[in-house]
């Protein structure tokens, strides 16, 4: 059955499908489904054992207070990359804009490793640090500063494509009315951008949550001290704990759901901002 | 207010954008900076604003030295050309926003501040859209919010970047004269950006041509039509034909054709040259005349007369002329052009 040119026979888009959805299954829905399955294994009971034991707990602490320093530091930094970048003319602009992309093109051990390298007690600036008793690689300094780098570019890049096609319009108008820079900032450029912030938000929150290998690299491994929840699977899963490894793994899971979902809700939002349909 | 320029110079990297602009404008004046895109006028406007700074050069305002306030200082008011609306806040809250955001010592009271609005929407005709949105209204409503919402600080200077530029021919002609009676009516000194002749001349008391960052003229739209300072000008504002010269004492050839031009436009000139004149300004001679002699390619009517286009022999160039209806020639038919009223300017033709 043909009734145009992009029509394909009825054989060839089963087939199309079957592959299509065939994938997905196989690649994502199975897997993420095992993810609950497992940690459901052993019954609720163990599943919630598994959850609140004090290890688990404190890297849920730990991952939280990761994420809750690293994306408020990513907010300021975005915005700031992405104003500096869209609104001002400076020596080094695209030099800026290449490297904002880095942490995206460069393997996250070796983002852990560079911390290493600055901060560690070979590294450069280890032996001032060890005199001024800071630790910094090891600790949480260490792995708030990886997530930092390895998230950098979220908030950044949903910014500067916006900013650019916004323009400066509307800031020059409010400066004109006589709003000071910060006035100009609150009530010209953050309401046009918030639904992009809060996009870039979002996915840097994601990653900043399930981060491992930057993370891996500058923490230690000491339980119920530096191991965040990617962390703590990993190590519950080499000792076959199997049930607890996917228990905490099953609570990422659900973190990247409930990202999806909400991610699915702004685009639909953005979307009928951006068309300028009102409000 | 009053406006003076002093030796304003700016460039963006190697581009001289403007270079060594005097000017002076007048209270009460409504100006027009015209000029083709990339003349600079937008910068000059922008400078005057203090959205932009000069590399060189002082602004004044009433005789004070203002150089280095900025925009927010100033008390102007400033039109964009794609209005610059807040999206998300409503008509009146965009025309209310340079009161509400003032330090609470300077902001007037809540009522105050309605009242004022409300005052300014009805001017702007848009009195009972004040709970809309911008998304909401037309592209002339929009720019009218945005004029009470410039308005609404009481500036002195109201500035405007093509500020009909996005309408369509229709909704603009409107608003420029309502515009016009506005600016009149408030007693405000204005200045506003065009690549439009028409808009210019219609418009403004006077009209500063510029071109590659220089003025070219600062006259009233009639000494800026009837005597156009340079060549640019003559093409630039309104229809003109062009055709290149040679002077050789009080004889004009052209095309190795000799060519009667009115005595006065000879001052002073000798050698290469380019004679300009208006569609209008020229008649149609006989053979042993001194004319211009051209074939003619097309026949139209044109406002009233007949537009008349011809090749020129002996070249590629078109000459255009208008004629009374019942004089036109013929297409493909021999004739003689001459100007009754021309301009000549030194130097080859561009």
């Amino acid at each position: 059955m043909r009734n145009g040119a992009t029509s394909e026979s009825r054989l060839a888009r089963a087939v199309i499908m079957a592959i299509g959805l065939g994938f997905f299954g196989l690649f994502l829905l199975m897997p993420l489904l095992v993810v609950f399955a497992q940690a459901l294994a052993g019954g609720i009971g163990a599943y919630l054992d598994a959850i609140v034991e004090p290890d688990a707990l404190a890297a849920i602490r730990l991952t939280l207070l990761v994420a809750a320093i690293s994306v408020p530091a990513n907010i300021v930094f975005g915005i700031a990359a992405a104003w500096a970048i869209t609104k001002f003319d400076f020596p080094g602009k695209s030099i800026l804009i290449t490297f904002i992309d880095l942490p995206f093109s460069v393997s996250p051990v070796v983002s852990g490793l560079i911390y290493v390298l600055l901060f560690g007690a070979q590294g450069w600036l280890g032996p001032w640090l060890a005199e001024h008793d800071i630790q910094i690689i090891f600790a949480v300094p260490g792995m708030v500063l990886a997530t930092i780098f390895v998230t950098f570019p979220f908030v950044a890049r949903e910014l500067i494509p916006l900013m650019a096609e916004q323009g400066r319009d509307d800031e020059e108008a409010a400066l004109s009315l006589g709003a000071t820079g910060w006035q100009t900032f609150w009530h010209a450029t953050l309401p046009n951008i918030r639904w992009g912030l809060l996009y870039g938000v979002l996915l840097c929150n994601a990653r900043a949550m399930g981060e491992f290998g930057a993370v891996s690299v500058v923490s230690g491994h000491i339980r119920g001290e530096t191991n965040t929840m990617p962390l703590h699977v990993e190590i519950l899963y080499n000792e076959y704990n199997f049930i607890a490894a996917f228990a905490v793994a099953s609570l990422l899971a659900l973190l990247a759901l409930v990202t999806l979902v909400l991610k699915s809700l702004l685009e639909w939002r953005y979307d009928y901002h951006g068309k300028g349909t009102g409000h | 207010m009053s406006i003076r320029l002093d030796t304003i110079g700016k460039s963006f990297g190697g581009f001289t954008a403007l270079g060594d602009i005097n000017l002076e404008i007048e209270p009460g004046e409504f100006l027009a900076l015209l000029g083709p895109s990339g003349s600079g006028k937008t910068t000059l406007l922008r400078i005057v604003a203090g959205l932009e700074f000069p590399d060189h050069g002082r602004v004044f305002y009433d005789g004070e030295d203002i150089t280095d306030l900025k925009v927010a200082d100033r008390g102007v008011g400033f039109v964009f050309q794609h209005y610059a609306l807040f999206r998300h806040m409503t008509v009146a809250d965009n025309v209310a926003f340079g009161l509400t955001i003032r330090k609470r010592r300077d902001r007037p009271a809540k009522a105050e501040i309605r009242d004022r609005v409300q005052k300014l929407l009805d001017l702007v005709q848009l009195g009972q859209l004040g709970n809309r949105y911008p998304a909401q209204l037309s592209g002339g409503q929009r720019q009218r919010v945005a004029l009470a919402r410039a308005l609404a600080i009481e500036p002195r200077l109201l500035l405007l970047d093509e500020p009909f530029g996005a309408l369509d021919a229709r909704v603009r002609k409107d608003l420029r004269r309502w515009l016009r009676e506005l600016h009149d009516r408030m007693g405000l000194t204005s200045i506003f950006v065009t690549h439009d002749q028409d808009e210019a001349l219609e418009l403004a008391d006077r009209v500063v041509v510029m071109d590659h960052g220089v003025i070219e003229q600062v006259a009233t739209p009639q000494q800026i039509y009837d005597e156009p300072a340079s060549a640019f000008v003559f093409d630039f504002v309104g229809e003109s034909n062009q055709v290149p010269v040679t002077v050789d004492g009080d004889r004009v050839i052209a095309f190795d054709r000799l060519l009667d031009v009115p005595p006065a436009t000879l001052a002073g000139m000798g050698g290469a040259a380019r004679l300009f004149f208006r569609p209008h300004d020229a008649e149609i001679v006989g053979e042993g005349a001194n004319g211009l002699a051209a074939t003619v390619t097309l026949v139209r009517p044109n406002s009233g007369s007949m537009r008349v286009e011809g090749k020129l022999e002996g070249s590629d160039r078109l000459v255009e002329i208008d004629v009374a209806q019942g004089a036109a020639p013929g297409q493909g038919e021999r004739i003689f052009v001459r100007p009754t009223r021309a301009k000549l300017y030194a130097g080859t033709a561009g």
